[in-house]
C-alpha cells in the first residue's frame, strides 16, 4: 500500500498542480507583450487601474511570441499579442492565429496604423511607428557626423559597424528590406557587400549593435532609431540618425489572439491600447516610439517621423514568406557566407 | 505437509543463452544439512539464488515445504540466507540487524530486539549489540549475519560460501559452530561451497554439480568412496584415474594389475584414491612396480609420483612409514574393496 | 450473504494490492471528475467517467465499467484465464489512447459524431478522474506482471519500471518523436524525406572553409563540436589541475578552493558572459589598460570563439574538478607507492600508474564538459558575435524571422546525435577493464606528492583560472550596486536591488512591489518541487538499471538517455505543443515546468545513482528481502541511506540546474508562472545589465542559503556512524561489468 501511496501522491501532485493552475477567471485577460519590460509593466498596470481587470502579463520579443502562439493554436492560452515588429504580426493574421476585429478607434489612428489593419483584413493593427536608422558613439566617431546609409561604407568604420542577422532578427531584416526598396535588389546586395568590410560581426539580438554601441565596443550600430534614442536618454554617448537616402520603418503592432479565454476582456484593452491617453504611457517607461494614435503625443526626444525620409514600405510584399524566404537566402548566399 | 523443505523439479534457469542450471530434480528432507558442491560456474550459488527467490526459474517447479514457491519473490519466501560477504546493514547496529527481519514481519520493535538479544546471547555476542558492523572483527560479523539469519525461524537457511571471508585459521572452529547451531535449532539448511573438505566436513549429504548438472547426491563417505563417474572422482579428494580393460577378475593396464570384484570389460575406467596405493619394496614377486619421481614432504604425509612406465600415480602415505627416497624402485598394491568403477 | 461474507477475505488476500488498484481506478473513474474543465454539467458525482457516460459520453463508458468487470471477475474468481483479464485491460488501455486521440479540444470528425453524437462537442483535458485512473491502470498492470514473474516477481520494481516507462513515453519519447517528424516536413506542409536530407547536408552545417584556405565561416556544427571539445579539454585539464592541487599536494588553501569551485556551478547564464565584456571587451578594464601600457589597439578579439571558450571554461572546470577529485580520491595511493618501490621515476608513475587510472574520471569529466558546451545557449547569445553554434542556431531558427520549425528539429536531432555520440566514444575509450581500486578502504599508503613539472604545470594553471574567477566574480558583485558598470560610471547605487526586489510595509502586512519578486518566487517554489522529484525519478531509475534484469532493459536504458534531448528551444516548443491539448493538457503550468526540469536532469541523477550503487554490495539488498522486506521497504531502508552522497549531489545539481535553466523554459513560462532566468534574459536583451547582474547575484545568495540547508537536511540523517566503508565493496562492485 505504501508504494500506491507514495506513487499516487506524486502524480496526484502533478495533476493537482495543472488543475489549479488553468482555471480562467472571468476578470483575467492574458497579455502577451513584445515591447520593453518597462513598458509593458507600464500599460498592464494603468489598464488594470483603469478596468479592474487582471492582468496577467507575458514579455517575449515578437519572433518567441510568435512561436508561442502558433505552438498553442490548439488551445490558445493569450487573450492579446501587444508589440513588437508588424512581419509576425502579419503572417500569424495570414495563418489565421488572430481574430478579425475593427475597432471604433480605427478612425483616431495615423494611416500608416490603419494600412496595416486593412493589409491583414483587420486582424491586426498599428500601435506604434519606428524609423529605422542607426546610432553611433559619438567618442569613438570623431570628424563629419555621419549622416547617410552610404557614410557607413567610409574607411573609417572598417570593421566598426554592427547589426544583426536577418535571419534571426526582424530589425535587420527591416533593414535588409529597406535597403531593397530603396536601391533596387541588385544595388542593394552591391551595398551589403560593401558594407560587410566594415561589418565587425552580424549580431544574433536585433539591439544588440546599439548596446554594443553605448558601451563603445562598437563605434556604429543600425537599429530602431527609438532603440538608438533609448540608450541616448539612459546616458549614453549615443547620436541618432535617420538615413539621408531616406529609410524603411516598423509598425509595431497589435492582434487579437483567435479562440482565447478573455475574448470581451481583449477587446476591452484592443480599444483602451488604442486611445491616446494609453500610448502617451510609452515615455514613462523611456520608449519613443511615435504612438498611432493621432491624438497622443510623440514624446520630444522621438526621432520626428515627419522629418526622416521614409520611404513607401510595402509591408505586404516583403512581409510575405516567398519573398522574405527568397531575399534571406541570397543573403545568406552573397553576404553571410563571406 | 510434505516430508521434504525443499523440492526441485526439473528447474531450469537461463540468462539469455547461458543454461546456469539445467533440469535438475532434488529433494532436501527437513532437519538436514545438504551441499551444494562444485567448481565455481557450475550452479550451485543460482540453485541457491533459486532456493531464496533472488531468481526464478525459467522453467520447473520449486517447492518450499510442499508448496510451489516458484514465482514468489524471497520477500515472500520464508528462508534464511547467509552471504559470501554476509551482507550486514552498515548503517545499523548489530542490534538493528538482527531486529530487521522481525520488525519487517510486523513484529513490534521493543519485542523484536528481545529476540535479537537473545538470539546475539546464543551466539555469543552478548556485549556488542550497539556495535555497527565495521567495528567487529570478522568472525563476530560472521556469527551475527547467521543470528540475523536464524532469528525469524526460516523453513531454510542458506549458507553461500560462508567461510570464505575467514582465516584459515578459524575455518575450522566456525564450520563446527554453524554445524553445532544448525542441529540445536534443528535447521533445514543448504551450504554452498567449492572447498570439498569443507562440504565433507559439514554436509549430512552433498551435491555435487558441474555445467549447471546434477553428478552425484549422496553422503560424503558415498561420494569419496564410491564416485560415480570421474568428475566426481577428481572433484572431492584427489583420484587416480586409469583406463585398461578387466579379464578374469583383474584390472589390467600395462604393468599394473589390480584384483577387482567386477565383471568382465573391455575398457573400463577406475578410480584409486592415492591413500589407498600401498608401497613395498621390490622383489621377484611383485609385478606392478615404479619408480619414484617426486616425493613431497606435507608434514602430516608424504606424497609420491610415482612413472609407472606407462602414466604416473599419485599415492599418499602416513609419515610413519618409511620414507621413499626419489628413484627408488617402489612396488605398489591395491586392494579389491578401494577401486571403484566409473562410468 | 456468503457473497458479502467472503469480501474482507478477498480484500486482505493474497491480490490485494491489485484489487486495491483496481478499487481505486473504480473509485476514480465513478466518484472523480474526469475532465479538468467540466463541460456543462457540474454536480461532483456527475462529472466522473461514469456520470459522462451517462449524460451520453457514451465513449467513455468502456472506461468506466472496465475496472468494475476485472474487480468482479477477480472477486468471484470467475473461470477466465489471467490472460483474459489481461486481454481486457489493453482493450481498454488501447481504447482510452484511441478516443483521447479522436475526440480532441474541439470536437471531432463527422464520421464519429455518427458513432458518439456528443462526441462533436469535443473533450477537455483530463482532471483528477482521468489522471489517477491512468495511475490505477498502470498500478494494476504492474501488479499483473509481478506476478507473472517480472522482475523475480518484486511488486515495486515491476510498478517502478512501468510507471517510468510510462512517464519517459509521455514526456520523452511522445514530444521527441512529434518534434523529429517536423524534420520531415517542408516549408509548404508537404512530408517527405527529401527536405530532412536537405536541412541535415545544408552548407552552412558542415562547412569548413575557416579551416580550409577559402573564404567565409565554418558550419555550426563544425564550430559547436569545435568549441566543445576546446572548452571540455581545457576545463578537464584545469580541472584536473585544480583536483591535484587539492588531493595531492600541500596546498593550504584547499577549503577556499573547493569554495571557489562552487560558484560558476550556481551562476545563472549570461552573468559571466556579461562581466567578461566588462572585463575584456573592447572598452573592457584590462583591454584598456593592455592598450594604455604597452600601445596596442584595443579589438573585439573577445567575441566569437575566445569569449565562448573562456566564459564555458569558468562554468565547466568547477564541475570537472568535482569528478577527477572523486576520482583521485578513489585511487588506492598503494598502488602509486607499488610503483615507486619498483623504482619508477614520479613522472612515470604519474603517467603509468595514476593517469591511466584516472581515465573513466578524465572521460566522465570531458563528457559532462562537452555536453554542457554542446547545450549552453546563453554565453554563445552573449558573447557569439557572429560565432553561431547549434544552440543559438536552433533558437533563432524557431524565433528568427524565418520561423523554421523543420530545420529546427533537424538542429536538435544532429544535436542529439552528437550528444549521443559523445557517450558512445566515452564507454569505448573506457571500456571495460576494472578501475576498482577500493577494496575496503584500506588505508594504507600516503598518495605520492607530485612530480616537480606536473606540480609546477598545476600552480600555473590554477592560479590564471583563480585570478580570472575572483576578477569575474569581482565585478558581479560590484556591478549589482553601482549606476551602470556596463559604461563604467560607478557612482553607487541600491536602485538596482531596489527595481528588483523592494519591499514595502503597508497596512501592517509586508507588500513585495519589486518587479522580480514574482518570478523569483516561482523559480524557487519550481526548484524546490522539481529537485526531489527528480532526484527520486533519477535515483529510482538508477536502481532499475543496476541492479534490475527485465526484459527491454537495454532499449529503456536508451529511452533515458534521450532525455538529453530535451536540452533546447524545440523542446520547449515541443512541450508547449504537446501538452497543450488534450488528454495531458498542462502547457501554461507550473507542472509543465517541472516536468520538464524533471526529465531534462534525470540523467545526471540517474549516473550519480548508478556510479553509487556500483559500489555497494546487492547481496545487501538480497538480505533485506530473504529478511521478508519487500522491494519498496529494501529501497527505502537500505538502498537510499547508502546513496545518500550520490542523492546530495543529484538533489542539488537538479535544483540549481533547475534555477538556472534558460533555453528550454523560454516557452514554457507564463505570467503567472515566470522564471528567473528568462526574466534575467529578458534584461540583457535589453542592455539593462546592472538589473540582471543584481537580479543574478540575489539568486546566487538563495542558492546558496538553499544547498547549505538541504546539506544539513540530508546529511544529518546520515550520521549512522559509517566510519569505514561496508567490508562487501569489493566483491560484488568487481563483479560488475
Amino acid at each position: 500500500m505504501k508504494k500506491l501511496i507514495s506513487v499516487a501522491s506524486l502524480t496526484a501532485a502533478m495533476s493537482a498542480l495543472s488543475i489549479s493552475a488553468s482555471q480562467a477567471s472571468a476578470d483575467e485577460l492574458v497579455l502577451y507583450c513584445s515591447v520593453d519590460e518597462n513598458w509593458c509593466r507600464v500599460m498592464s498596470e494603468a489598464f488594470q487601474r483603469e478596468t479592474g481587470i487582471n492582468v496577467l502579463m507575458t514579455r517575449r520579443s515578437s519572433g518567441e511570441t510568435y512561436a508561442q502562439i502558433r505552438a498553442e493554436s490548439g488551445q490558445p492560452r493569450g487573450d492579446v499579442w501587444w508589440g513588437g515588429t508588424g512581419d509576425p504580426h502579419l503572417q500569424a493574421a495570414q495563418e489565421g492565429l488572430t481574430a478579425r476585429y475593427e475597432s471604433p478607434r480605427l478612425g483616431e489612428l495615423q494611416d500608416w496604423a490603419v494600412r496595416q489593419a486593412e493589409a491583414s483584413d483587420y486582424r491586426t493593427v498599428g500601435i506604434y511607428a519606428g524609423g529605422l536608422g542607426y546610432g553611433y558613439n559619438t567618442r569613438l566617431v570623431r570628424g563629419d557626423a555621419p549622416a547617410c546609409w552610404s557614410d557607413l561604407l567610409d574607411e573609417r568604420f572598417r570593421d566598426d559597424v554592427q547589426v544583426a542577422n536577418p535571419n534571426s532578427s526582424g530589425t535587420a531584416y527591416t533593414m535588409l528590406a529597406t535597403l531593397v526598396q530603396l536601391f533596387g535588389e541588385d544595388k542593394a546586395f552591391d551595398f551589403m557587400r560593401e558594407l560587410n568590410a566594415n561589418i565587425s560581426q552580424y549580431t544574433q539580438s536585433g539591439s544588440a549593435p546599439i548596446r554594443a554601441a553605448a558601451t563603445g565596443e562598437t563605434a556604429v550600430g543600425i537599429v530602431f532609431m527609438h532603440d538608438a534614442v533609448a540608450q541616448a536618454v539612459q546616458g549614453a554617448p549615443i547620436a541618432t540618425v535617420a538615413p539621408c537616402e531616406g529609410t524603411g520603418y516598423e509598425i509595431g503592432s497589435m492582434s487579437l489572439i483567435d479562440g482565447g479565454p478573455n475574448p470581451d476582456n481583449a477587446k476591452i484593452w484592443y480599444d483602451w491600447a488604442l486611445s491616446a491617453e494609453a500610448q502617451a504611457l510609452a515615455v514613462q517607461a523611456n520608449s519613443f516610439q511615435v504612438p498611432s494614435n493621432s491624438g497622443a503625443p510623440t514624446p520630444p526626444e522621438a526621432p520626428r517621423l515627419e522629418d526622416v525620409k521614409l520611404i513607401d514600405y510595402d509591408f505586404e510584399r516583403y512581409g510575405s514568406s516567398e519573398v522574405r524566404t527568397r531575399l534571406l537566402q541570397r543573403w545568406d548566399r552573397e553576404i553571410g557566407s563571406l | 505437509m510434505s516430508e521434504f523443505a525443499i523440492e526441485f523439479n526439473e528447474v531450469v534457469k537461463d540468462y539469455g543463452q547461458h543454461r546456469a542450471v539445467d533440469t535438475i530434480n532434488l529433494a532436501i528432507r527437513k532437519g538436514e544439512l545438504v551441499t551444494f558442491l562444485g567448481p565455481s560456474g557450475c550452479g550451485k550459488t543460482t540453485s541457491l539464488r533459486l532456493i531464496a527467490g533472488l531468481e526464478l526459474p525459467t522453467s520447473g517447479q520449486v517447492l518450499i515445504q510442499g508448496k510451489d514457491v516458484s514465482q514468489r519473490p524471497a520477500s515472500e519466501r520464508n528462508v534464511g540466507m547467509v552471504f559470501q560477504s554476509y551482507a550486514l546493514f552498515p548503517h545499523m547496529t548489530v542490534l538493528d540487524n538482527v531486529a530487521y527481519g522481525p520488525v519487517i514481519r510486523g513484529v513490534k520493535k521493543a519485542e523484536a530486539e528481545n529476540q535479537a538479544r537473545t538470539l546475539l546471547n546464543q551466539v555469543g555476542l552478548t556485549n556488542l549489540e550497539s556495535r555497527f558492523p565495521s567495528e567487529l572483527s570478522g568472525g563476530q560479523q560472521q556469527r551475527v549475519a547467521v543470528a540475523r539469519a536464524i532469528v525469524q525461524q526460516p523453513d531454510v537457511m542458506l549458507f553461500d560460501e560462508p567461510l570464505s571471508n575467514v582465516d584459515a585459521k578459524l575455518r575450522r572452529r566456525v564450520r563446527a559452530e554453524i554445524r553445532e547451531l544448525q542441529q540445536r535449532f534443528g535447521l533445514t539448511a543448504v551450504y554452498v561451497t567449492h572447498d570439498q573438505e569443507e562440504a565433507l566436513a559439514v554436509s549430512d549429504r552433498i551435491i555435487v554439480m558441474s555445467a549447471g548438472k546434477i553428478e552425484q547426491i549422496g553422503t560424503p563417505e558415498d561420494l569419496y568412496d564410491r564416485p560415480k563417474n570421474a568428475f566426481v572422482a577428481d572433484f572431492i579428494g584427489d583420484a587416480n584415474l586409469l583406463t585398461g580393460v578387466i579379464q578374469k577378475g583383474v584390472f589390467q593396464v600395462g604393468s599394473l594389475r589390480i584384483p577387482v570384484d567386477h565383471q568382465e570389460r573391455p575398457s573400463v575406467t577406475i578410480s584409486v584414491r592415492p591413500e589407498r596405493i600401498r608401497l613395498s619394496d621390490i622383489n621377484t614377486e611383485t609385478e606392478a612396480n615404479g619408480i619414484v619421481l617426486e616425493a613431497t614432504y606435507l608434514g602430516s604425509r608424504m606424497e609420491y609420483l610415482i612413472d609407472m612406465g606407462h602414466g604416473m600415480l599419485l599415492c599418499s602415505r602416513p609419515i610413519e612409514e618409511r620414507r621413499r627416497k626419489v628413484r627408488e624402485e617402489v612396488a605398489i598394491e591395491v586392494q579389491p574393496e578401494d577401486v571403484s568403477l566409473i562410468d | 450473504m456468503k457473497v458479502i461474507a467472503s469480501l474482507p477475505r478477498f480484500l486482505a488476500g493474497p491480490s490485494r494490492a491489485s484489487v486495491s488498484w483496481l478499487f481505486l481506478w473504480c473509485m476514480a473513474s465513478w466518484l472523480m471528475p474526469w475532465y479538468k474543465v467540466t463541460p456543462g454539467i457540474t454536480e461532483a458525482w456527475f462529472s466522473s467517467a461514469l456520470g459522462h457516460s451517462l449524460a451520453g459520453r457514451l465513449w467513455l463508458l468502456p472506461l468506466a465499467l472496465a475496472p468494475c468487470l476485472l474487480l468482479l471477475a477477480q472477486w468471484r474468481q470467475w473461470s477466465w484465464s489471467a490472460r483474459t483479464s489481461t486481454g481486457v485491460f489493453f482493450a481498454v488501455a488501447a481504447w482510452l489512447i484511441v478516443q483521447a486521440s479522436l475526440i480532441g479540444l474541439h470536437g471531432t470528425s463527422p464520421s464519429m459524431g455518427a458513432v458518439f453524437p456528443l462526441s462533436t462537442e469535443g473533450q477537455t483535458g483530463l482532471g483528477w478522474g482521468g489522471f489517477i485512473s491512468i495511475i490505477a491502470m498502470l498500478g494494476w498492470l504492474s501488479e499483473a506482471l509481478a506476478d507473472r514473474g517480472f522482475c523475480k516477481g518484486d511488486r515495486f520494481a515491476s510498478a517502478t519500471i512501468v510507471f517510468i516507462v510510462a512517464l519517459l513515453g509521455l514526456f520523452v519519447f511522445f514530444p521527441i518523436v512529434k518534434l523529429s517528424l517536423m524534420a520531415f516536413r517542408s516549408p509548404d506542409g508537404l512530408w517527405s524525406i527529401a527536405p530532412f536530407i536537405e536541412r541535415l547536408t545544408a552548407q552552412d552545417l558542415w562547412r569548413i572553409n575557416c579551416i580550409t584556405a577559402a573564404p567565409g565561416r565554418c558550419g555550426v556544427v563544425i564550430n559547436s563540436v569545435t568549441l566543445g571539445v576546446l572548452a571540455a579539454t581545457l576545463s578537464t585539464l584545469i580541472g584536473l589541475g585544480l583536483a591535484l592541487l587539492v588531493a595531492r599536494t600541500g596546498f593550504r588553501f584547499k577549503r577556499t578552493l573547493r569554495a571557489i569551485a562552487i560558484l560558476p556551478i550556481i551562476t545563472p547564464p549570461f552573468v559571466v558572459g556579461v562581466a567578461l565584456i566588462v572585463l575584456f571587451g573592447r572598452t573592457g578594464l584590462v583591454t584598456t589598460s593592455i592598450a594604455d601600457w604597452f600601445g596596442i589597439v584595443p579589438t573585439r578579439w573577445l567575441y566569437g570563439m575566445p569569449g565562448i571558450l573562456m566564459a564555458q571554461v569558468l562554468a565547466f572546470t568547477p564541475v570537472t574538478f568535482l569528478v577527477l577529485l572523486g576520482a583521485l580520491e578513489a585511487i588506492n595511493p598503494s598502488l602509486e607507492e607499488a610503483s615507486n618501490t619498483l623504482g619508477a621515476r614520479p613522472l612515470t608513475t604519474f603517467r603509468k600508474v595514476t593517469f591511466p587510472l584516472l581515465r573513466p574520471g578524465l572521460a566522465a569529466a570531458f563528457l559532462l564538459a562537452f555536453i554542457e558546451s554542446l547545450s549552453d545557449f546563453g554565453n554563445p547569445l552573449v558573447l557569439g558575435g557572429g560565432f553561431e553554434v547549434l544552440s543559438t542556431k536552433i533558437f533563432f531558427a524557431v524565433v528568427g524571422a524565418r520561423y523554421d520549425l523543420g530545420n529546427a528539429a533537424a538542429l536538435s536531432l544532429v544535436l542529439l546525435v552528437l550528444t549521443l555520440t559523445a557517450f558512445w566514444l566515452q564507454a569505448r575509450w573506457v571500456g571495460r577493464r576494472s578501475y576498482i581500486t577500493v577494496t575496503g578502504r584500506s588505508d594504507s599508503g600516503l598518495a605520492p606528492a607530485l612530480p616537480k613539472s606536473i606540480a609546477w604545470l598545476t600552480y600555473g594553471s590554477v592560479s590564471l583560472f583563480i585570478l580570472f574567477t575572483l576578477g569575474v566574480y569581482v565585478i558581479v558583485m560590484i556591478g549589482g550596486f553601482v549606476n551602470d558598470i556596463g559604461r563604467w560610471d560607478m557612482t553607487p547605487t541600491v536602485r538596482h536591488l531596489g527595481t528588483a526586489f523592494s519591499v514595502e510595509w503597508q497596512q501592517g502586512s509586508l507588500q513585495f512591489y519589486g518587479s522580480a519578486w514574482n518570478s523569483l518566487k516561482t523559480t524557487l517554489l519550481v526548484s524546490a518541487i522539481a529537485a526531489p522529484l527528480t532526484t527520486a525519478i533519477g535515483i529510482l531509475t538508477a536502481w532499475l538499471v543496476a541492479r534490475q534484469n527485465f526484459m527491454g532493459k537495454r532499449q529503456f536504458e536508451f529511452g533515458t538517455m534521450l532525455s538529453f534531448a530535451i536540452l533546447g528551444t524545440v523542446v520547449g516548443v515541443y512541450y508547449v505543443a504537446a501538452f497543450n491539448v488534450p488528454p495531458v493538457d498542462i502547457t501554461g503550468t507550473m507542472a509543465i515546468l517541472i516536468i520538464c526540469f524533471m526529465f531534462r536532469n534525470m540523467p545526471v541523477g540517474m549516473r550519480a545513482g548508478v556510479a553509487a550503487l556500483a559500489q555497494i554490495d546487492r547481496s545487501m539488498e538480497e538480505a533485506s528481502q530473504t529478511l521478508g522486506a519487500t522491494g519498496a521497504r529494501t529501497f527505502r531502508q537500505i538502498v537510499l541511506p547508502l546513496v545518500k552522497p550520490a542523492l546530495f549531489t543529484a538533489m542539488v545539481y537538479s535544483f540549481v540546474t533547475a534555477m538556472t535553466a534558460v533555453s528550454a523554459v523560454i516557452f514554457l513560462v507564463s505570467a503567472r508562472h515566470n522564471m528567473a532566468t528568462a526574466y534575467i534574459m529578458g534584461r540583457v536583451e535589453n542592455g539593462e545589465y546592472a538589473l540582471a547582474i543584481t537580479y543574478s547575484t540575489v539568486l546566487m545568495i538563495v542558492m546558496i542559503i538553499c544547498i547549505t540547508a538541504m546539506s544539513l537536511i540530508i546529511g544529518k540523517r546520515q550520521l549512522g556512524r559509517r566510519k569505514t566503508e561496508q567490508p562487501p565493496v569489493a566483491s560484488h562492485a568487481a563483479a560488475l561489468p
